[in-house]
């Protein structure tokens, strides 16, 4: 396992690295840069022409995208991510507090799709075909249907203004509660219906049918011989949702004043700021490997029959 | 059992906590849209960064007093030299900024070193113009110098940007000062949460010489927290729960508010900001004044004002916006060109249009636009929608096409639109000399020697009263060229709750933050 | 090089129907989700190419003096913050809703199932070297590829479409380069091959048939999302620009009024539900015809 673990990192170098060439030369399309932004006002760009050409110089801006890419990472080797453009700030600042954060929201988020999810699906998929299964399926589909946005400003209301249970700018951990509830419910809605088909399919095998007429409670039958099996295809959508929640709840971090990556990224783009972009660029492929890793290392716990030693 | 009772306290805890911060009179709440890029003022010419500092925390030499006149802050007074290349402040004595050391004029020839100095690269520079050097002639004596007069420098320093900073701070924290910065203001920072807030709490040492004041001593009120939010629904709900002690508003909720009687709504009409139209001269028949002049009297300024402020705007004529010292109301109903299809109609046929099957063609071509703007603003957006559908009825096609400032602002200096919807604010008449002069702020004007001569002459014209002659002229020459399209200027139009007293802005529209209070209920 | 219990796990496994389309479109029609789902979807359609000709208003005229009116006899929806009818911006919406569905999965499908095609039934150095290229899609943020890609090409409609469409690629080949592995297993193939077919004929013949249901399937759940995408993108002014009534960017919009003119939301809002619930519907009938496990 270990040796498989190596091999998969060491054969995530080349997408990494062409990750950065992919980026640099993104970069070099893009008509305006952080620079031009930052002088924005300027009324006259012969006055700030020599601060521009200092400031451009200064980032490597004037050299080309594939000597960017190599100064980029010379640096990261050395652990150096660079210095905002706009904030004149170390980088490492910026991402590291912000980093933490959308683990944090993505991880509540997932916990409660995961467990409204499954829950709901083993429900379902026991009442099968009754109101109960209906019903459960519905609210389900809302949950696919629904633009995220607009169900978080909904949640602000209902809960802030409305019952006035939370505030709304809110302090200390209470303020992940509304974002991940947003979030975690949207997801929970795809997770209950792989759940069901899962565990119905599950259900229906022989061995449940043997472990039932063994005499077993149907609780141990649920979640001790059925679930876990039936728990594969839950992680596989979750594994594919972390992607998603990482890279796509910049709506949700904007609404909810969250400082996390996606709001990060949409601001840094805005403002062309490429350092910051190219680091999140790299956290964002470094995590991708690793979840991945994480995803098919939960598989062999799930599935004992999945062996790695061969591939 | 236990369960339920650990449930009820919890929610009865946030309950608590949700009102108990909003009955707290110590503190001022207020949102700002988004977080600082820094604190320096001579790194950024951001509008939040500026108003956090200039509204709090710095101050500067002179103030924009109520009747719209440069007035003592900083500085006792000033002389300016015959040849008005040279202004010689007096400042004020025994000032001292937030970490204790002496305001002097070194302080003052600090700041502005700081903002000359090439190896900055600082954004602030070219607003200042033709200064050459500032130096100290005693600690309390400082003299300006200019390459030539200029004469919006009073206006020019009286903005945020020009706000002295503790030289020694500066020197000390180097490039960590702007995330900390020193002032003499009557707030000193306290810390700043990145990306969610900045606080700030009262200096006891401050004295207030601005005129225009009630409170003459330390603030009224201890403590300030500007809160980053982002989203505007996020804001108003934040307002109703009393989250937030003031809030500015966008167009759509400001009756709801106004209807409030849980609430104030502070509405400033003198506003320095103008939403305009502009051309990309370089490419036809946008260089034809009379085609401009036909386009400015196609569109329906108070259609604009309803939809995109619910009718907290003025409908503008001219290339000055109203709360600019120096607006000539007279000279602008003389020659704007305000909505009438009629005239719009008739000029569009003497410059050469005909109606054909309901489109405007010239030489067979039927006549289809591109106008740019800005992405993220509802009302630039329903402005917009506006301006396309008056150009609809007159029979010109119109393509839109936004993205963020970002993308938007640099990329006017390309050649591939045909107009723009701008929005501008700025104190002082020079922003016509910023935006108007030779080929204009994008370089796609048509240079024009009338507008360049007047321009100039008003820009170097340091006696007030021959300025302000000089720039109604101006304006005149604007109108008659039709250079841009006025359309709107929006009111300032903040709600406060009901229990929050002296909330005054000044001259320019920025609050005043000493004078401010909330008395307890 | 993603384990093959990612694909085998990820949609259903088409059984070989040796009966054709014919057979399964009839068990389609005897199911009364498919019914309403496929009602709806026609719907749509008719709306996206004929909706010009029987709205009751002109959903582009600004009219200041009627701005946010509730639903009435007049205007069945209300009116906008424009003045404009909403029921007749809804209407023509549905062609935009129409066309992100359709351009954006169609470039997915496209590009994703020819890579996946290659991938799974070429040379090993292939498989490999494609799996990176979609590796490498895949690690890079997808709102930052966006973005940027907006940032180069102009903030429009045409390119939220694409830019949603690059994004979907990875999931298609992946998809069916899973599938493709598994067939290639089964013994009718080594039969095929055995009697001489060449690997296009292989390919033609024995695998699309097999994944052609999979991604059929797979297509009626990305439609939504890509909806959904391109909504998103309208919240940063980067998709649809005004004054177009695509769905996303009306409710986009109309979030400042949503509590002071609910209509302005819930007419938008309803329609995005309702198209999404109805591919859904459409999509469900579809596996339960097609993949008699999930019953």
């Amino acid at each position: 396992m270990s040796a498989y673990i190596a091999r998969r990192l060491m054969l995530a170098a080349p997408v990494v690295v062409g990750i950065l060439l992919v980026t640099f030369l993104i970069q070099a399309l893009i008509p305006a840069d952080a620079v031009n932004t930052m002088f924005q006002g300027q009324l006259s760009d012969d006055d700030a022409a020599e601060a521009i050409k200092v400031m451009r110089a200064k980032y490597n801006l004037d050299r080309s995208w594939f000597e960017q890419f190599l100064i980029y990472s010379a640096n990261i080797l050395q652990g150096d991510l660079g210095e905002s453009i706009r904030t004149r700030q170390p980088v490492i600042d910026e991402i590291g507090y912000r980093y933490l954060n959308t683990i944090q929201l993505t991880l509540a988020s997932l916990v409660i799709g995961a467990v409204v999810g499954v829950l709901t699906g083993i429900v379902a998929a026991y009442k099968k075909d009754s109101w109960l299964d209906v019903t459960a399926m519905t609210i389900g589909l809302f949950g696919i249907s629904m633009p995220a946005f607009f169900f978080g400003l909904v949640l602000i209301f209902v809960f802030a203004v409305w019952l006035q249970w939370l505030p709304v700018i809110v302090q200390g951990w209470q303020s992940l509660i509304l974002p991940a509830l947003t979030l975690g419910l949207i997801e929970a809605a795809p997770v209950s219906r792989i759940a069901r088909s899962s565990m119905i399919e599950v259900l229906s095998r022989e061995y449940i049918r043997a472990a039932r007429a063994k005499g077993m409670s149907e609780a141990t039958v649920i979640f001790h011989h059925a679930l876990p099996n039936a728990l594969l295809g839950v992680v596989t959508i979750l594994g594919l949702q972390v992607g998603n929640l990482l890279g796509g709840a910049f709506i949700i971090e904007v609404i909810f004043g969250w400082r996390g990556m996606g709001e990060l990224a949409v601001k840094a783009i805005q403002w062309r700021d490429f350092t910051i972009t190219q680091a999140i660029i790299l956290m964002g492929a470094g995590t991708y490997v690793l979840v991945n890793l994480a995803v098919d290392i939960l598989y062999t716990w799930l599935d004992p029959r999945i062996d790695y030693s061969a591939t | 059992m236990k369960k339920h009772w650990l449930a009820f306290g919890a929610l009865t805890a946030m309950l608590l906590s949700g009102t108990a911060m909003a009955q707290q009179t110590d503190t001022l709440r207020f949102r700002i849209g988004e977080d600082p890029e820094t604190l320096y003022n001579v790194n950024t010419i951001s509008l939040s960064a500026n108003s956090a500092l200039g509204d709090y925390m710095i101050e500067r030499l002179v103030h924009i007093d109520r009747s719209g006149k440069a007035s003592p802050l900083l500085a006792e007074s000033w002389t300016v030299s015959t040849d008005q290349t040279q202004i010689t402040f007096k400042l004020r004595s025994g000032i001292k900024f937030h970490d204790d050391t002496v305001f002097d004029a070194a302080a003052v020839k600090a700041q502005f070193d700081n903002i000359l100095d090439p190896k900055n690269a600082s954004p602030v520079k070219p607003f200042i113009g033709p200064l050459k050097s500032v130096e100290v002639i005693d600690p309390s004596t400082v003299r300006f110098t200019f390459e030539k007069p200029f004469a919006p420098f009073f206006n020019v320093l009286a903005g945020p940007s020009f706000g002295i900073n503790s030289p020694t701070a500066v020197t000390r924290l180097g490039r960590t000062y702007g995330r900390s910065p020193v002032g003499t203001g009557p707030y000193k920072f306290k810390n700043w949460v990145a990306g969610t807030e900045i606080n700030m709490e009262r200096n006891p040492n401050f004295r207030q010489f601005r005129s225009d004041a009630v409170n003459k001593g330390p603030a009224l009120t201890e403590k300030v927290q500007l809160r980053v939010i982002q989203e505007e629904g996020v804001a108003q709900a934040a307002l109703e729960t009393g989250e937030l002690t003031a809030a500015g508003l966008q167009a759509d909720v400001i009756t709801r508010f106004a209807n409030d009687p849980k609430f104030n709504v502070v509405v400033a009409k003198n506003a320095t900001n103008l939403v305009f139209l502009e051309f990309n001269m370089k490419r036809a028949p946008f260089n034809d004044p009379k085609f401009r002049r036909a386009l400015s009297h196609a569109i329906d300024r108070k259609a604009a004002v309803e939809a995109a402020w619910s009718g907290y705007a003025n409908e503008a004529l001219g290339p000055l916006a109203l709360g600019i010292p120096g607006f000539d109301k007279a000279v602008v109903d003389r020659h704007a060109a305000p909505f009438d299809p009629a005239k719009a109609k008739a000029l569009f046929a003497e410059a050469g249009w005909t109606r054909v099957g309901g489109k405007l063609t010239k030489d067979g071509k039927p006549a289809n636009f591109l106008i740019k703007s800005y992405a993220g603003f509802t009302h630039i957006e329903r402005t917009l929608a506006v301006v396309q559908s008056n150009l609809k009825d007159i029979g010109i096609e119109t393509k839109l096409e936004t993205a963020d400032w970002g993308a938007f602002y640099p990329s006017l200096l390309r050649d591939e639109y045909d107009m723009d919807l701008m929005r501008w604010t700025f104190n002082d008449p020079v922003v016509l000399s910023n935006l108007f002069r030779d080929t204009g702020h994008r370089k796609v004007l048509m240079p024009n020697p009338d507008i360049d001569a007047i321009l100039n002459r008003c820009d170097g014209l340091m006696d007030p009263e021959a300025r302000l002659t000089c720039i109604s002229e101006a304006q005149k020459i604007l109108l008659e060229q039709m250079t841009i399209v006025p359309v709107l200027t929006n009111w300032i139009v903040i709600a406060t709750q009901k229990n929050v007293e002296q909330y005054n802005l000044d001259f320019n529209g920025a609050l005043i933050a000493a004078d401010v209070r909330i008395v307890r209920r | 090089m993603s384990s093959l219990a990612l694909e085998r796990a990820v949609e259903a496994r088409a059984v070989i129907r040796r009966a054709g389309w014919r057979w399964t479109l009839r068990q389609l029609f005897r199911k009364r989700t498919a019914l309403i789902g496929g009602a709806v979807v026609l719907f749509l359609i008719v709306c996206a190419l004929w909706a010009p000709d029987f709205v009751p208003y002109d959903p582009f005229k600004v009219n200041t003096l009627n701005r946010l009116k509730p639903p009435s006899a007049a205007h069945w929806l209300g009116t906008d913050e424009l003045g404009r009818d909403l029921l007749s911006r809804v209407l023509i919406g549905a062609r935009f809703f129409v066309l992100v569905c359709l351009i954006s999965v169609s470039i997915a499908a496209s590009v994703g199932v020819f890579l996946g095609l290659i991938a799974g039934s070429g040379p090993s150095w292939l498989d490999v070297a494609v799996m990176r290229v979609i590796d490498v899609m895949l690690a890079f943020p997808y709102i930052l590829l966006t973005l940027a890609i907006i940032a180069i090409l102009g903030p429009s409609l045409w390119m939220a479409m694409i830019s949603v469409g690059i994004a979907g690629i990875p999931g298609y080949a992946r998809l069916v380069r899973g599938e493709v592995l598994a067939v290639k297993q089964e013994e009718y193939v080594e039969a095929m091959r055995a009697l001489g077919a060449g690997p296009a004929a292989i390919m033609v013949r024995a695998i699309l048939p097999n994944v052609a249901s999979s991604i059929i399937i797979y297509m009626s759940f990305q439609m939504p999302l890509a909806v959904l995408a391109a909504a998103a993108l309208s919240f940063l002014g980067l998709g649809a620009q005004p004054p177009l009534p695509e769905w996303g960017a009306m409710l986009v919009n109309a979030r400042t009024f949503l509590r002071t003119a609910w209509w302005t939301s819930a007419a938008p809002g309803l329609a995005i539900f309702v198209s999404i619930l109805a591919l859904n519907l459409l999509g469900n009938a579809l596996r339960d015809v097609l993949d008699p496990k999930s019953k």
